[in-house]
Order: C-alpha cells, then sequence, then structure tokens
C-alpha cells in the first residue's frame, strides 16, 4: 500500500486514517465508531438512500451519508450530535408514517432491523401523521411472500439480485411515495420467469416485507451471514 | 313516573359496557339493556393478510386470553393446511390452554370478584378491588396473585412470554418441550392444587350469605353448549359440541363444529355493539344458551381427575337437574381450575410430552378452515377463508362471551327487577346489578373483537326528561 | 416533582394487555401499591374520574367518539399521563381498520355476518372514528412506553420512577412489539 493510498482524518475528534478508496462508513466501522444503518448491507453496493448513516462533515452545507461519501485528507467528521439525532429520529418516523408497520403482529417482530433501530434511537412514537396506505401482499411463491406494507424500499432485495444472484428479478417501479419493489414487470412472484427461488432477497431484507413462509415463528428467520462469504468466495474465482 | 337509570361504566370486568334500565311509573324496572361500547373489527382488517399470521394478530383481541384465539386461529390455519398435527402438539397446546383457564378464571374470581364475595356486595364502593382484598384478607389476596401467576408461568415457560405469546402455529407448535421444563412446571402443580383448595373451603363457606343473589342471578332455564370429548367429558382443546337444555336432556350429542353454521346464528340488537349468537333450530331467541364454566359442569358426565371429579359431585349435588344460577359460575371456575391444573399434571407425566416432532408442514390445501375451543370463558370459534395463496378473504369470530350475551341481557333484567325498585336508589342495588354481568366473566374486547370502558352515573329523571336526582359512584 | 400518590388507570380501544401486564407484577403490584392510591381504574369500582390525578396510565388507542371526550377529560384533570403500549402509542393493531375504514368493518360484522335482524347498531353505543389514533396526535403525553404489551417488569419500573418523582424515558430500552 502506497503512501497516496492513505488518509487522514477525524472521527468525533478522534485521528483516524483510512484508505482512499474507503467511505466514511467503511472507516469509521473499522475503528469501533458505529452509524446506523438501513439500506447499507456488507456485500453489496451503496446507493445512500435511506439517510440514517447522515454525518456532519466539517465545511459541508449539508449532512453526508456515510455508506458512499469517499474519504478525505483532513476531513473532519461528526457522527452523532443532536442535529444528527433530531434528522436521524425524524428519518426513521418517516419510514413508521408512510406504510403499515405493526410491529407486534409482524413475522419480523424481534428480528427486524427498522425495530431495533427505534430502539437504538430511542423513538417511541411517530408526531409525523401516518399514511395507511392500502397496499397488497404477494403470497403466490410457493415459498415467499412480499408484503408492501412492511417495505422501507433499501432495495437491498433489488441489489442481491442484480450483484449477486444475476437474476435481476427485482425491480423498482414508481416515484417518490409511490415507489415500489416489484418481480419482473409487476407481475406476480410466483409467476416469475428470472426468479431462481434463490432466497437471497429474503435473507437480506431487513424487515418481515419479504419472508419465508416456512420460518414464521422462528426467533431468527434470517441469515444474511452468506453475503460477505459468497462475495469472498466469488472475489477469489476471478482473482 | 316512569325513569331511566344508566349504569355507565360496569366495573371490574373487561371491556366497556354501560347498562339502561328503564323503570315504569310504579318505579318498577320494566326494561333492562347491556349496551358494549366499543368495535375493532377484526373480522374486516384481517383480510389480505396470510393466514399463517392470523394466530398473532388474533391473539391481540384479548388481553387476558390471547392463548384461547392463539389456539383456535392455529386450529383453522390447520383446517386450511389440511394437516393432522402430531399428537404431542395436539397436547402441548392443550397444557398451554389449560394454564390460560386457570390464569384467567384467577383473575375473575380474585381481581374482579371477590370483592363483592368476601366484602359483600353492599360493602363501601372504595374498598371494593383486589388491593383492598389483599390488605384485608392478605392470604386470599396471595391466593389470587399465586394463582394467576401460576397460570402466567406455564405460559411464558411454554411459549416465551405470558401475553401474546408466539410458540403456536399452524402445523402444531414451534419448539418441543425440555425435559428440564417439564420438571420445573410439574414443580409448581403442587402450591396451586393447595391454593385451590383452600379458595373452594372459603367460598363454600360464605356461600350461604348469597342466597338472595344466587335466586335472581340470570337465575333461569337456557340450553348450554361446551365441547366434550368421546366419553362425554368435558374437552377444551377438542371434541364434538353438545348442547343440553336446562332439564338435561341432550338436545343435540355431538355436533361437528367445523359446521358451526348450520346450528348457530347471530342476531343484532340495535343497542349493542355486541352481537347474540343463538341456537338456530330455536330461533332468536328461543335459541338462548350459555357457555363457559357452568355450562361445562352442566354438561359434562364427570370430571376425569379425582380431586376435581370430587368438586364436581359436590357442585352438582345443589340440583338434580342442571345448575341454573348464573351465581354459581364463581363456583364451577374454582372446579375448573382445579381440574385444568391436574389435567396439566397428567398431560406432563406422559413420557411422549417431550418428543420432538412438534410441527407438521403442508401449504394451503383448503380454502376454508374452522378452529374451535373452549376459551375460559365458553366456546370460541374462528373461521377463515383464503384464496389460493392463502391470503385472508374474509373472516368470522364468534366469540365465548357473545354466547352468552342475551342471557346477560335477561340476568340483568332479572336482577334490576329484583333489587332496584321504588323511588330511592341505593349504590348496593346497582352493585349488583354489575355483579350479576360479573358472574358471566365477560370479555367484552373478545365479544365485540372490541373493547373499552365506562364511568357510572345514576340519573333519576322525570318522563319530561326533568333531573331529579343523581347518583354518582365512586 | 411534587409527590406522586394518587394513580388512575384507563383503557381506550385496546385489548386489555397491557392490564394484565401491570397485574403480571404480581406480588409487586401489591407492595406498590403502599405507595400510592388506585383512585380510578377498571379494577376499583369509582366512577367517576377525580378532579386531580398524579399519574394516569392510558391503554388503547382512540377509537369513538367516547374514547375522544374521555381521553381529553382525563388529560384535564391528571398531572403526568402516560401512554401505555403499542395502541396507545401507534394505533397498532387497533388502527388497522384504518386502511378500509369504520363503514366496512361495520358491513362485515353486522351485515355479512349475522343472520337474523341485520342492521347497524346506533342506540346507546358511541361512533367509531373515521379514523383510530395514537393518544399523543390528541392530546399531549408526557410519558411513551412501547411495548405489545409492555413487559411487567417494564411497567415496573415506569411506576418506580414515576413514585420516586422522576419522569423516565423509555427511548432505547423498550421497543415496540
Amino acid at each position: 500500500m502506497t503512501e497516496a493510498n492513505i488518509r487522514t482524518l477525524t472521527i468525533d475528534g478522534v485521528d483516524i486514517s483510512a484508505r482512499a478508496d474507503q467511505t466514511i462508513l467503511e472507516a469509521a466501522r473499522e475503528h469501533n465508531v458505529d452509524i446506523p444503518t438501513l439500506c447499507h448491507i456488507e456485500g453489496l453496493s451503496s446507493v445512500g438512500s435511506c439517510r440514517l448513516c447522515l454525518v456532519e462533515v466539517k465545511g459541508a452545507r449539508r449532512l453526508l451519508p456515510a455508506c458512499v461519501t469517499q474519504v478525505e485528507e483532513g476531513m473532519e467528521v461528526t457522527t452523532h450530535s443532536p442535529r444528527i439525532d433530531r434528522y436521524r429520529t425524524m428519518v426513521l418516523e418517516m419510514f413508521f408514517a408512510e406504510r403499515n408497520h405493526v410491529c407486534s403482529v409482524c413475522v419480523a417482530n424481534g428480528s427486524c432491523e427498522l425495530q431495533s433501530l427505534a430502539l437504538r434511537l430511542g423513538m417511541t412514537h411517530v408526531e409525523i401523521p401516518y399514511r395507511y396506505p392500502q397496499l397488497p401482499v404477494d403470497a403466490s411463491h410457493p415459498r415467499f411472500t412480499v408484503d408492501q406494507n412492511r417495505c422501507v424500499l433499501c432495495t437491498r432485495c433489488v441489489r442481491v439480485c442484480s450483484e449477486v444472484e444475476g437474476a435481476n428479478t427485482w425491480g423498482v417501479m414508481g416515484r417518490g411515495g409511490h415507489s415500489m419493489v416489484i418481480t419482473d414487470l409487476k407481475e406476480p412472484w410466483g409467476d416469475s420467469e428470472t426468479c431462481t427461488s434463490c432466497g437471497k432477497c429474503v435473507q437480506v431484507c431487513p424487515t418481515g416485507a419479504l419472508f419465508e413462509k416456512s420460518h414464521v415463528g422462528s426467533k431468527a428467520p434470517k441469515h444474511p451471514e452468506f453475503l460477505p462469504y459468497l462475495r469472498i468466495m466469488r472475489e477469489g474465482e476471478q482473482a | 313516573m316512569s325513569r331511566t337509570i344508566t349504569i355507565d361504566p360496569v366495573t371490574r370486568l373487561e371491556g366497556h359496557g354501560k347498562i339502561t334500565l328503564r323503570l315504569d311509573d310504579a318505579g318498577v324496572v320494566q326494561d333492562a339493556t347491556f349496551h358494549v361500547t366499543q368495535l375493532r373489527g377484526f373480522e374486516k382488517f384481517c383480510e389480505g393478510r396470510p393466514f399463517y399470521e392470523m394466530p398473532n394478530i388474533t391473539a391481540r383481541v384479548c388481553g387476558i386470553c390471547p392463548v384461547s384465539h392463539l389456539i383456535a386461529s392455529s386450529k383453522a390455519c390447520d383446517a386450511i393446511l389440511a394437516v393432522r398435527i402430531p399428537p404431542v402438539a395436539a397436547n402441548l397446546r392443550r397444557i398451554l390452554n389449560l394454564a390460560q383457564l386457570v390464569q384467567s378464571h384467577a383473575l375473575s374470581f380474585f381481581y374482579l370478584s371477590s370483592p363483592d364475595l368476601l366484602l359483600g356486595m353492599d360493602a363501601p364502593a372504595e374498598e371494593r378491588s383486589i388491593l383492598h382484598v389483599a390488605r384485608s384478607h392478605p392470604s386470599i389476596g396471595a391466593d389470587g396473585v399465586a394463582l394467576r401467576q401460576f397460570g402466567q408461568r406455564v405460559i411464558e415457560i411454554l411459549a416465551g412470554r405470558r401475553i401474546h405469546p408466539g410458540w403456536t402455529v399452524p402445523g402444531g407448535v414451534n419448539e418441543p418441550l425440555s425435559e428440564e421444563k417439564r420438571d420445573q412446571l410439574l414443580g409448581m402443580i403442587p402450591g396451586a392444587v393447595a391454593a385451590i383448595q383452600r379458595t373452594l373451603t372459603w367460598f363454600l363457606g360464605s356461600i350461604e350469605k348469597f342466597s338472595a343473589e344466587i335466586g335472581v342471578f340470570a337465575n333461569f332455564p337456557t340450553l348450554f353448549m361446551g365441547l366434550i370429548d368421546d366419553r362425554g367429558l368435558a374437552e377444551y382443546y377438542d371434541g364434538a359440541l353438545r348442547v343440553i337444555d336446562s332439564e338435561g336432556n341432550i338436545i343435540a350429542g355431538e355436533l361437528d363444529p367445523a359446521e358451526y353454521a348450520s346450528y348457530i346464528g347471530e342476531a343484532v340488537e340495535p343497542y349493542t355493539y355486541m352481537k347474540f349468537p343463538y341456537y338456530k333450530p330455536l330461533g332468536y331467541p328461543g335459541g338462548t344458551y350459555r357457555v363457559g364454566p357452568l355450562a361445562r359442569l352442566n354438561l359434562a358426565g364427570r370430571c376425569d381427575t379425582p380431586l376435581a371429579d370430587e368438586e364436581w359431585r359436590r357442585f352438582r349435588e345443589m340440583s338434580a337437574r342442571p345448575v341454573l344460577s348464573s351465581f354459581h359460575y364463581h363456583y364451577a371456575r374454582l372446579v375448573e381450575m382445579l381440574h385444568a391444573t391436574e389435567k396439566i399434571e397428567a398431560l406432563l407425566a406422559d413420557r411422549e410430552i417431550l418428543d420432538r416432532h412438534v410441527r407438521a408442514s403442508a401449504s394451503v390445501n383448503n380454502a376454508e378452515g374452522v378452529g374451535v375451543a373452549e376459551a375460559p370463558r365458553g366456546t370460541l370459534i374462528h373461521h377463515y377463508r383464503v384464496d389460493e395463496n392463502g391470503l385472508i378473504t374474509w373472516a368470522n369470530l364468534v366469540i365465548a362471551t357473545g354466547h352468552n350475551n342475551a342471557a346477560m341481557n335477561r340476568g340483568i333484567l332479572q336482577t334490576a327487577r329484583h333489587y332496584v325498585q321504588g323511588d330511592e336508589v341505593k349504590e348496593g342495588m346497582l352493585n349488583r346489578v354489575e355483579a350479576v354481568v360479573r358472574t358471566f366473566d365477560p370479555c367484552l374486547s373478545c365479544s365485540t373483537h372490541a373493547m373499552g370502558r365506562m364511568p357510572l352515573t345514576v340519573e333519576l329523571r322525570a318522563a319530561d326528561g326533568t333531573l331529579l336526582r343523581e347518583v354518582r359512584r365512586g | 416533582m411534587s409527590d406522586v400518590t394518587t394513580l388512575a388507570t384507563v383503557w381506550l380501544d385496546g385489548c386489555s394487555g397491557c392490564h394484565m401486564s401491570l397485574l403480571d407484577m404480581d406480588e409487586r403490584l401489591i407492595e406498590l401499591s403502599s405507595q400510592f392510591e388506585l383512585v380510578y381504574s377498571p379494577l376499583v369500582d369509582r366512577k367517576t374520574f377525580p378532579e386531580q390525578v398524579d399519574v394516569t396510565l392510558v391503554e388503547g388507542a382512540v377509537a369513538s367518539e367516547e374514547d375522544l371526550s374521555k381521553i381529553r377529560k382525563i388529560r384535564e384533570h391528571t398531572r403526568i399521563l402516560v401512554s401505555l403500549g403499542d395502541c396507545a402509542l401507534t394505533g397498532n393493531v387497533s388502527a388497522m381498520r384504518n386502511t378500509c375504514g369504520p363503514g366496512p368493518v361495520l358491513m362485515r360484522v353486522y351485515q355479512e355476518n349475522a343472520d337474523v335482524q341485520r342492521q347497524v347498531p346506533r342506540i346507546g353505543v358511541p361512533e367509531l372514528l373515521a379514523r383510530v389514533r395514537p393518544v399523543h396526535e390528541v392530546v399531549p403525553v408526557d410519558v411513551f412506553v412501547p411495548g405489545c404489551p409492555p413487559s411487567a417488569e417494564t411497567i415496573y419500573q415506569v411506576l418506580s420512577e414515576l413514585l420516586a418523582g422522576r419522569v423516565p424515558t423509555l427511548g432505547g430500552v423498550a421497543h415496540f412489539g
């Protein structure tokens, strides 16, 4: 590793060094600094869409998403402050208000990243008016169910299906509040001709939106650990 | 002059209810109605949900008897899967169901009704609460807490938590029982049995104080309905439905619970959100029947556990025919608690209860499923229809307390006519009108798949509406 | 903060599970009760809400006209209002009818699923609100306790804190569900 590839910066007042190609999130995690995330997952590309990982960077007018912002020499990053906490909580409230998240009766109750974030960020109620949209459940696939009420549009399913399985079954249609993840050209999942039923999307879904039918009632229904492992195995093949 | 008395809220029962009494010019109660004032609508908003979520969702119909809903719902789901669950799973569900029974009966008897039973119906209102009973009768209070705790602990140990637990799933249960937990549960039995026996002793010793109440607390002929097994004994998990009349004649010996809609209808009255189930062959309201502890003890040939059987015989000695006074729901609850505790022990003692295969797997094989079980308050029916992918298209819930609705209304009228008379309305009179409802231990959240509660004000108004007198309780 | 000596509990549109969880404190409830007076509750026979209560625990969402007038009155006469459980906090299961509204619910229960005298009850029963709402959308709330239901341990902690003169926050302590 040459000198040109190292950057020095501070995170929460602590001097650290990172590789030039690393993001703030990667650098922070390597140094045990905890930044909450939702759409990010180790082993997939980052999209910076959930806005939970927003951090303050001195000199920048806006808060920046740590998962897609590359480190720069001399950067001064703050990962926690009253301002940041307020924005993160607002983001989380928006997630809860946008669709129908009834934690108590959800298949993912106790193993949900959205629920855990609410606990972690100390969010106990939502000030934003709930939208109560009418959203469908597609249970046509023999093994899996997709419940739009529980989706947070993190697009992990889209990314894993494209980047790791390669089937590109999942996509996003619509814009803004009308966005929705769909299978093929909005056909029932059970009719999909591209889906290989590998289940990777289910494993990486952070909430109860994608779920394996036979795992209902299970305490640990999802196992996304395969992802970094698969990544390494495949990169090893390519090398 | 004629007037209307409103009891608003009915306290020390689960849910929201108010009572209206209409008195004629002579001060005689002519009419009494029990208004249940809340509704949530599970039967509609569950549409579109995958059927395997129904146990978890319908548990939230009630926080006192979520297990009853978990079980009826799981059975309906079993029917949709078209599976016969492993026998050990059925027995594990049985234990859970029985523990629910003990816990709920303990709540009803100690937390809700013991103030009346121990301190008397005319005791000052501010003393009529479990917290006061715990102070004035500490050992009885301790027994009440301990018995409810026993039931809740069994549920917690089996299913992971006390209220709205999981564990019961379509196809069986989630996890087998470990030897360690089995031993822990068995260790809890003797204490529970002793507490119930102590309770029976003091309760039976004091029962003659209530001879007046026994006479008029919903004491009239009705049919009785409940699940029985192939020996004609009380069955809480499976079995067939039996209907008997007030003479003890079997009207319908073995009805298939899945066909409930052919013999149980539901009527609506404009004054309450709770519907009125009735026995169809006799129409409405002639087909009024009662369910729950009193009904189950009237139906049973005997009890299949020794201590409870002894108590059951003593209970039936009160009358050659079925016991008709609803006051004796209290007594029946205690006998059932004993029966349930003994049965839990018997089921745990079976070696096969530790069997590891506790869940059957399948996908949607039936477009419709009905699950019926005996909840603490009576027969509970869950009925779902699903599309080919298992999404709920329609649901119907017929709730235990609902079956007793007509009898409760009649009971209020009977009690009010006896106690509420003339110009002066004493607080103890009104407490008795509430107390008859308490004998049924209604679960009003359940019965309207909703709940609520209301405060109590009594207004005496002249025919032209002028307020003559106001009596406030509390 | 002045002493907390009076406690009330109320259930709106819920399932009573939060109250059952309160009772799940078992004998600890009896012990705690020496520190306060339960002045209004489904468990006691007081029929009117007192003029001034220190702490009121509210379970359930606001779903009918009656819930609405009740919670407003309670807020007026309560010093510290505690939203207890997910129904009060978020609407939870009680609010699941919001995607279709009360009309279809009434049709299903009283027309479709009834055999005789089909009608929507209207006498002596309150009207259902168009939308089921969390308590804080209607009145200001002082303490939020998540859970469906919140565990007995959580409720014990909340009550202990309040009785000790402190207002607890449950963020980071208890989660929904």
